[in-house]
């Protein structure tokens, strides 16, 4: 065990912070497009990788700036999703869920080979954005200044999202078309536009979180991967539908996890399993799931 | 989800299909003899599966923790000095036991979508503790082994002997299957499935039942484990992969789940696919035909290539049908 | 129950019928003689081996003359998909239907993997692209040699190089806490110590962590005087982003322990002022980069050879003289014509192939990546900087562990 100084510590959980960030934002649309639509999208990894090489060939071939990218990456990958809903993923509804799972998993086999294909197995450079590439002077440690943005955007959106989907008129109708569709509709409110809607958002929000990461980590078909896992984990523990749980959950554990990772290196990939068990076993539901709703 | 395959003499006819086609497989020209060794532990393993999925409808994203954790179990004593295959084999089993038990009373806890996510995260655990492990497992690098043992006295170092030994196997266990699914402990699994809150009213602790088939599922998972590692003498990591429990999934879905026959042909087809595209342009793209196939099977064809054709041949169309509760009575099917 | 009975039946009666077994297949003694070249041709090693390993094998036949002792040589490309058991079977196959040398395997496992076969089958395999030690030493086998690098010879070259130096005493440590990874910090600590030099720290890092910053913050406050980048791949690639990012790269020297031309080629600004070893640069001098060219002319693309393809074109040649020489493909004699053979050619100066181990020894040559400003010509990534010679590059006979019993 390295000496660690209180410094030490406290940058640790700054950069526990920018993990936390991500897993809050893909926990975040796993969590909306689950409560919402009662599926649980596999391929939210993939949608998290397709919004950063959106970035990266944005940048390639049109020169598009990370902060266009921020927007432009979402709203792509956004509008894919819309389509993969409207046009497939609907006709799995009337099914038992397990097929929504099982034709995401697909979906992940069938985009991320694709990209493998595509743009090669080794992975792109994504530069980080001018401005933001130097370091800032915390008073007790310097610390790179795009992580501090990351931190920062991923708290912002994070509230964001919250406040529409709980506090807003538009989140209300969506949450009124999930638990009572066809109540909804005699209301006249389109409740199938709400529901391709409201994938498209989730998947938005994971591409969102895919531009973030190009900076800091390679661009590669199988960056999703790895994180799709965590992502499960973290909605197991925060509970699936509450958005509340996810970003707590999401930031919560990031920080555990790099603190752990210092602490104890060997644990700090299967800490985040090892918490899901923990909490499986004593609160089932998941920190602030409510009874397991009927899937 | 159908018995019609496994009852009485279609059945019987089935298997015997399938066991003659499994007897000259290595025999036909073209066939490499391991690639046949892997058909036949993917074969058990898809049954395994079934089990579970078809039969107990709960859906596991970690089968590679049973599947690749026994083999590395047999590959670590056998590289070790252990010579007898049987006491590696028992050994490795015994492990897969244990770890289903430990691993089924956690993740039953929660059903449906839950289950799988906990199931593939535990998997994740067991895949990181193999790359750590590495002077005891070769790490990422695998774990080569130079023998294969003996098995009560015979060598198994001839790929045709081990071939029929692992065909033995994948017998023995499809028997096994069938004999759970057609027996009272098999009603019960049919009946949590069709509601779980009635059966759990009428007094069965269904958390149990459910437990003692995420076990059985995972011991046999693991002897083909154990098969497939000391067939191919290695014990490598895509074992341990999460992927490979996806395939699992996939194989066992294409063929037909709750069949216990359509998975081992939907294993076959998946070898014979994958085995197929390395030969070609686009070599470890397999994923991709892969996904394409199960998204199509997915959409229009989810029985499963021998579910849809069993659906075709015997249940269209109303018809009078033995009730299988009370084979006295007449009932009108009309699926 | 009556199914159970039938079936246990069944079963029992095909362990009788196994030890019948059926005899493996036959290998021609007058048709083609079969090179299987067994690398990745689709995956991550694509770049570095792939089929540039197969032209360069193919060059090689081509400029011995197609034809060996009378016979046609024919080469053989098969994908092992970067997957241990699929190279084993794929190696047996191809062994079975005529080849007489397995060559490349890049990726460790699979080499490993077909070390097996090739004992088995009593054939010989030529390891170039992968790099664990283990298949010279625990592993070693009569039947396999390793030619091109290993993890050894990475950290001993690089390792004393830096060392050497009075600014290169203390280093702190990046470890993947995989086989790999531990081999190389093992290696690394090895060479370093007989300079006076000592890593401060190591972070054995798990495997699926993608952030570096935790560990590369520590190694920032502990201010050593080099920093060991000793994982591979997409985690040395996360690294090196984060290590520029951090700034650590103004603050101390950047070592990295396994490096190749083609990742460079993929992705300059990463790797840029790093230090790192390889076997084999296709600019370093006249017959090297005369054969470069030749290469690059055959393959097109203005694409520079790495030096695990080179391998592959000079281990081709050295078997096939050795053939030719032994009037044999028999392996047992080729082999033992091999064993204590000293050959130089544009790969590989002072070359030997050493009896003790099958550990194949030259020169390793320790160099600079250039950043993309100062290179003089597309793919001129490298800068000599020391040559090292075998007896200091590989591991020495004296701590080899290989049981040899050939």
């Amino acid at each position: 065990m390295p000496n660690i100084s209180a410094e030490y510590l406290v940058t640790q959980i700054f950069n526990g912070l920018v993990n936390g960030g991500f897993y809050a934002l893909l926990a975040l649309g796993l969590s909306i497009i689950f409560g919402m639509l009662r599926i649980v999208n596999f391929a939210h990894g993939a949608m998290y990788m397709l919004g950063a090489f959106v970035a990266y060939y944005g940048a390639l071939s049109f020169h598009l700036p990370f902060y266009a990218a921020l927007i432009v990456a979402p709203l792509v990958v956004g509008l894919f999703g819309y389509l993969f809903e409207t046009l497939l993923l609907q006709r799995l509804y009337d099914l038992d869920p397990l097929y929504n799972l099982l034709f995401t998993y697909a979906a992940v086999l069938v985009i991320e080979d694709l990209m493998k294909l595509f743009a090669g197995a080794l992975g792109s450079p994504y530069a980080t954005p001018a401005g933001l590439d130097g370091v800032t002077n915390l008073g007790f440690t310097v610390y790179p200044t795009y992580r501090l943005f990351v931190i920062g955007v991923c708290v912002v959106a994070c509230a964001a999202v919250y406040v529409v989907v709980e506090r807003s008129p538009l989140g209300a109708r969506i949450r009124a078309a999930t638990e009572k569709p066809e109540l909804t509709q005699a209301f006249g409110i389109d409740t199938r536009r709400l529901v391709s809607g409201t994938f498209a958002f989730g998947v938005a929000l994971a591409a969102f979180a895919g531009v973030l990461a190009a900076p800091n980590t390679n661009v590669t078909p199988t960056m999703g991967d790895s994180i799709i896992i965590n992502t499960f984990a973290i909605v197991v523990i925060g509970g699936l539908g509450s958005i509340l749980g996810s970003v707590t959950a999401g930031f919560a554990l990031g920080v555990i996890a790099a603190v752990g990772a210092v602490l104890y290196p060997p644990i700090s990939n299967t800490l985040i399993f090892i918490v899901m068990v923990l909490v499986i076993l004593f609160r089932p539901a998941g920190l602030f799931g409510a009874a397991e709703r009927r899937a | 989800m159908t018995l019609a395959l496994i009852r009485g003499r279609r059945g019987a006819l089935a298997g015997a299909v399938l066991l003659a086609l499994g007897l000259v497989l290595p025999l036909i020209p073209g066939v490499y003899i391991v690639f046949a060794i892997d058909l036949v532990c993917f074969a058990l393993v898809a049954v395994a599966f079934d089990l579970l999925l078809g039969f107990t409808g709960l859906l596991s994203f970690g089968h590679a923790l049973f599947f690749g954790g026994a083999g590395y179990v047999a590959t670590i004593l056998i590289a070790n000095g252990v010579t007898s295959f049987a006491l590696a084999a028992a050994a490795a089993v015994l492990y897969a036991l244990v770890l289903s038990l430990a691993v089924g009373a956690v993740a039953v806890r929660r059903s449906g979508i839950f289950f799988s996510m906990i199931t593939l995260a535990i998997g994740e655990i067991q895949f990181f503790v193999v790359f750590q492990m590495s002077d005891v497992t070769g790490g990422e690098n695998g774990l080569p082994i130079s023998t294969r043992g003996t098995f009560f006295g015979l060598p198994l170092a001839n790929d045709f002997a081990f071939y029929y030994v692992a065909l033995a196997a994948l017998v023995l266990g499809t028997a096994f299957a069938i004999r759970v699914v057609t027996s009272p402990f098999g009603a019960v699994l049919a009946a949590m499935r069709e509601n779980e809150v009635r059966a759990k009213s009428i007094g069965y602790d269904t958390d149990r039942f459910k437990l003692a088939a995420f076990v059985m599922s995972g011991t046999l998972a693991g002897l083909a484990g154990v098969l497939y590692a000391v067939g191919n003498r290695f014990a490598g990591t895509e074992a341990v992969d999460w992927h490979t429990s996806g395939a699992i999934v996939i194989m066992t879905i294409l063929g037909g789940i709750g069949t216990i026959y359509g998975p081992i042909v939907g294993a076959a087809l998946y070898q014979s696919l994958d085995f197929f595209v390395s030969k070609t342009a686009i070599g470890d793209k397999t994923n991709l035909v892969m996904g394409l196939i199960f998204a199509v099977v997915i959409l229009v064809a989810r029985r499963g290539i021998v579910g849809e054709l069993l659906h075709l041949a015997f249940e269209r169309g109303p018809r009078l049908v033995e009730d299988e509760d009370a084979p006295d009575r007449l009932i009108v099917s009309n699926p | 129950m009556k199914h159970l009975r039938v079936s246990a039946a069944l079963a029992l009666a095909f362990t009788f019928v196994a030890p019948i077994g059926l005899p493996a297949g036959t290998s021609a003694d007058s048709g083609p003689i079969k090179i299987a070249v067994i690398t990745d041709l689709s995956g991550i090693y694509a770049a570095l081996a792939g089929k540039g390993a197969v032209e360069a094998t193919q060059m090689a036949v081509d400029d011995f003359g197609g034809s060996v002792l009378g016979r046609k040589l024919e080469v053989d490309a098969i994908d092992h998909r970067n997957n241990g058991p699929e190279a084993a079977a794929k190696a047996r196959e191809a062994y079975d239907n005529g080849a007489e040398l397995a060559l490349d395997m890049t990726n460790s496992a699979t080499a490993l993997a077909v070390e097996g076969v090739a004992a088995e089958k009593h054939k010989l395999a030529i390891v170039t692209g992968a790099g664990s030690s283990a298949i010279t030493n625990a592993n070693c086998d009569r039947y396999t040699y390793h030619y091109a690098y290993d993890t050894y010879a990475l950290a001993s070259s690089t390792g004393r190089n830096i060392a050497r130096q009075p600014d290169g005493k203390t280093w702190y440590g990046i470890v993947p806490d995989y086989a790999f990874g531990k081999a190389m910090l093992t290696d690394f600590t090895a060479a370093l110590k007989p300079e006076g030099a000592s890593f401060v720290h190591a972070d054995l890092i798990p495997l699926g962590n993608t952030d570096f910053s935790s560990y590369l913050l520590a190694a920032k406050n502990a201010k050593p005087q080099v920093l060991g980048v000793l994982n591979a791949g997409a985690d040395t690639v996360n690294t090196m982003k984060q290590v520029k990012q951090f700034g650590l790269d103004k603050q101390m020297k950047i070592a990295v322990g396994l490096l190749f031309l083609s990742d460079v080629d993929a992705l300059p600004d990463v790797f840029s002022g790093t230090r790192i070893t390889t076997s084999w640069y296709w600019n370093q001098n006249k017959a090297a980069r005369a054969w470069a060219d030749k290469y690059t002319k055959r393959v097109g693309g203005g694409l520079r050879p790495t030096d695990i393809q080179a391998a592959d074109y000079s281990a081709t040649t050295q078997w096939l003289q050795a053939v030719k020489a032994v009037g044999s493909v028999d392996a047992d004699k080729v082999q033992q014509y091999l064993d204590g053979r000293q050959f130089n050619d544009f790969y590989a100066t002072a070359g030997e192939w050493r009896a003790r181990d099958h550990r194949v020894t030259h020169e390793m040559y320790v160099v600079d990546v250039l950043p993309k400003e100062q290179i003089k010509e597309p793919h001129a990534w490298f800068k000599l900087v020391q040559v090292i010679p075998p007896s200091r590059a590989f591991r020495p006979e004296a701590q080899s562990l290989c049981k040899k019993d050939w």
